[in-house]
């Protein structure tokens, strides 16, 4: 068939594909005149599709086969769209399917908890052993401004040098969230940097507790860290363990090929990694409206702690057992 | 290894073309988010600057947002464009074609981070540079692409002149080209045309403005008018 023959005979549903696609995205308007109805579109799609693979096997010209090729493309682009996020399943997320997907990682959990908390214990420790260990991580200045913000004699506020409640909780969410998302992207370098990251912290969270310890500090600062550090701490374990899976994927990646394997590691990291979001998110709120409050007494302080600490375990441990798995 | 054209096949049995943009036009596009970004922190300083230091806990938060959450918000709810990446025609889509979801979206942003190091993302223009289809770590993660949104029109027809038909025979591929000069006619100044169509003298047997209007006839001929 020539192509004019071709083209005049299926002009009409090229055109009314055309006016479909042009009012696609604007649902609230009526139907364009001459576009063809919904339930029609991927009948049509599929005779274009097929058209235009006549028109490159027939030689057809570079216009048509463009102008084809167009059409197929926008059609596919909304034909196979993602579906729009549903908001609504966020709560269902984060209540059920954040808690199961750290459980089916728990392997990486537990290394990246191990690489977490062994340091921090140890340097705890060590430092009380070892007073001047502290000067070895943090400079002189440094650690008279950790002094000073958790100094018994101040009587208001605990764990910052001054500023409010409102700048504190800025201040908290743009650098540990930023934290928690880095120590997750960073394992993207053959896992070395959420290692970092882990160790890092680890490291400096002992030296400071346990210089504040030695040095008669210590009522303050475990007073201000309980509360906040059930989920501070947890999400930080959690997105390094995902960013050391992401690392993983690159080294071995197993029965998949390597990109195929870094896609999905990348799509459990970001599934962890809102969770990490929402869990910071809550500690930045606890640290800076309930923690850093100096007034209210031991038991209060100590019992809300080990509160979080228990929901927060529970919940990690036990949300969305016994739902069905959906893949 | 220079078309930077991706290809994927759609289950109908037909090669989606997508246009992948290179580093220039994408360094281009985060200049411009860039400096969106800054004004817009710097104008709601102003306001926000009168609240003290509460104030600055809310500038702290914007600041979250605008580094996090703005790219993302714009490529889920603006079809894959944040406005720098509007404004130099480019799009993120999934590497079938489909507009971005939330899920490659949030992965691709968060590895930013990775991109960006060890300075001025020197990572990300590797990548970039080395991949067939300009990704940079964050794309190769989320399975996404930044393509060239813009479509080419398609708006030029052929001249209708009186059929000629040349004592040779031409193979399919060459009559294309025939067919594809002139849907370019239009677009063409007179001199090309004739320059163009006098290199063809043993199909039209004729020169200058004649030789034109043989080839368009031609051309008239192939499409079966």
């Amino acid at each position: 068939m020539r192509q004019d023959q071709f083209s005049s005979r299926h002009e009409g549903e090229w055109q009314a594909l055309g006016a479909w696609l042009d009012q696609a995205r604007k649902p609230r308007q009526p139907p364009a005149p001459g576009a063809c109805a919904d339930s029609e579109v991927p009948r049509r799609y599929r005779r274009v599709c097929q058209q235009l693979a006549l028109a490159r096997r027939r030689g057809y010209s570079p216009m048509l086969i463009e102008r084809l090729g167009q059409l197929v493309e926008r059609t596919h682009t909304i034909l196979y769209r993602p579906p729009n996020p549903r908001w609504w399943r966020a709560v269902a997320f984060i209540a059920s399917d954040f808690p199961a997907e750290v459980r089916a990682h728990w392997g990486w959990m537990l290394a990246s908890a191990l690489l977490f908390f062994v340091p921090l214990l140890a340097m705890l420790v060590a430092v009380q052993l070892q007073p001047d260990l502290a000067h070895s991580v943090f400079g002189i200045e440094e650690l008279a401004n950790i002094e000073q913000m958790y100094d018994p004699s101040r009587p208001d506020r605990i764990g910052r040098d001054s500023g409010t409640d409102l700048m504190m909780f800025g201040h908290y969410i743009l650098n540990n969230i930023s934290i928690g998302f880095r120590s997750f992207a960073s394992g993207l370098l053959v896992g070395i940097g959420s290692i970092i990251v882990l160790v890092g912290n680890g490291v400096m969270i002992g030296s400071v507790a346990g210089h504040l310890t030695g040095i008669g500090y210590g009522g303050p600062f475990w007073r201000f860290v309980v509360g906040h550090s059930a989920p501070e701490l947890l999400a930080i374990v959690i997105s390094g363990g995902a960013g050391m899976r992401l690392g993983f994927a690159l080294i071995a990646p197993g029965q998949f090929g390597r990109v195929a394997s870094l896609l999905a590691a990348g799509r459990v990291g970001a599934r962890l990694i809102l969770g990490v979001f929402v869990m910071l998110l809550g500690a930045a709120f606890i640290e800076a409206f309930w923690s850093s409050v100096a007034s209210f007494p031991d038991w209060l302080k100590f019992g809300s702690g080990a509160l979080i600490w228990t929901v927060v375990l529970a919940w990690l441990a036990l949300g969305g057992r016994g739902r069905v798995h959906a893949t | 290894m220079l078309d930077t054209e991706a290809l994927h096949e759609t289950p109908e049995g037909i090669a989606l073309r997508l246009r992948a943009a290179g580093a220039a036009p994408r360094a281009l596009a985060w200049l411009l988010d860039a400096g969106i970004r800054l004004a817009l922190f710097s104008f709601a300083s102003i306001p926000i600057s009168l609240l003290g230091e509460s104030g600055q806990g809310l500038l702290l938060i914007l600041l979250f947002v605008l580094l996090w959450v703005y790219p993302i918000a714009f490529e889920l709810f603006m079809d894959g464009q944040t406005p720098g990446k509007r404004v130099l025609g480019l799009r993120v889509v999934h590497d079938n074609g489909t507009p971005v979801g939330f899920t490659a979206s949030l992965v691709r942003n968060l590895m930013r981070t990775v991109d960006a190091l060890p300075v001025g993302y020197a990572f990300g223009f590797l990548s970039c540079v080395i991949d067939p289809h300009a990704r940079r770590l964050g794309d190769l993660v989320a399975g996404t692409l930044v393509v060239h949104a813009e479509r080419l029109k398609h708006d030029l027809a052929i001249p209708s002149v009186p059929g000629f038909v040349p004592a040779l025979t031409l193979p399919a591929e060459e009559q294309a080209v025939v067919v594809a000069y002139a849907e370019r006619s239009a677009k063409l100044t007179e001199a090309r045309q004739i320059e163009l169509a006098t290199l063809l003298p043993q199909l039209t047997q004729a020169r200058g403005a004649n030789a034109v209007q043989r080839l368009l006839g031609f051309a008239n001929h192939i499409v079966g008018r």
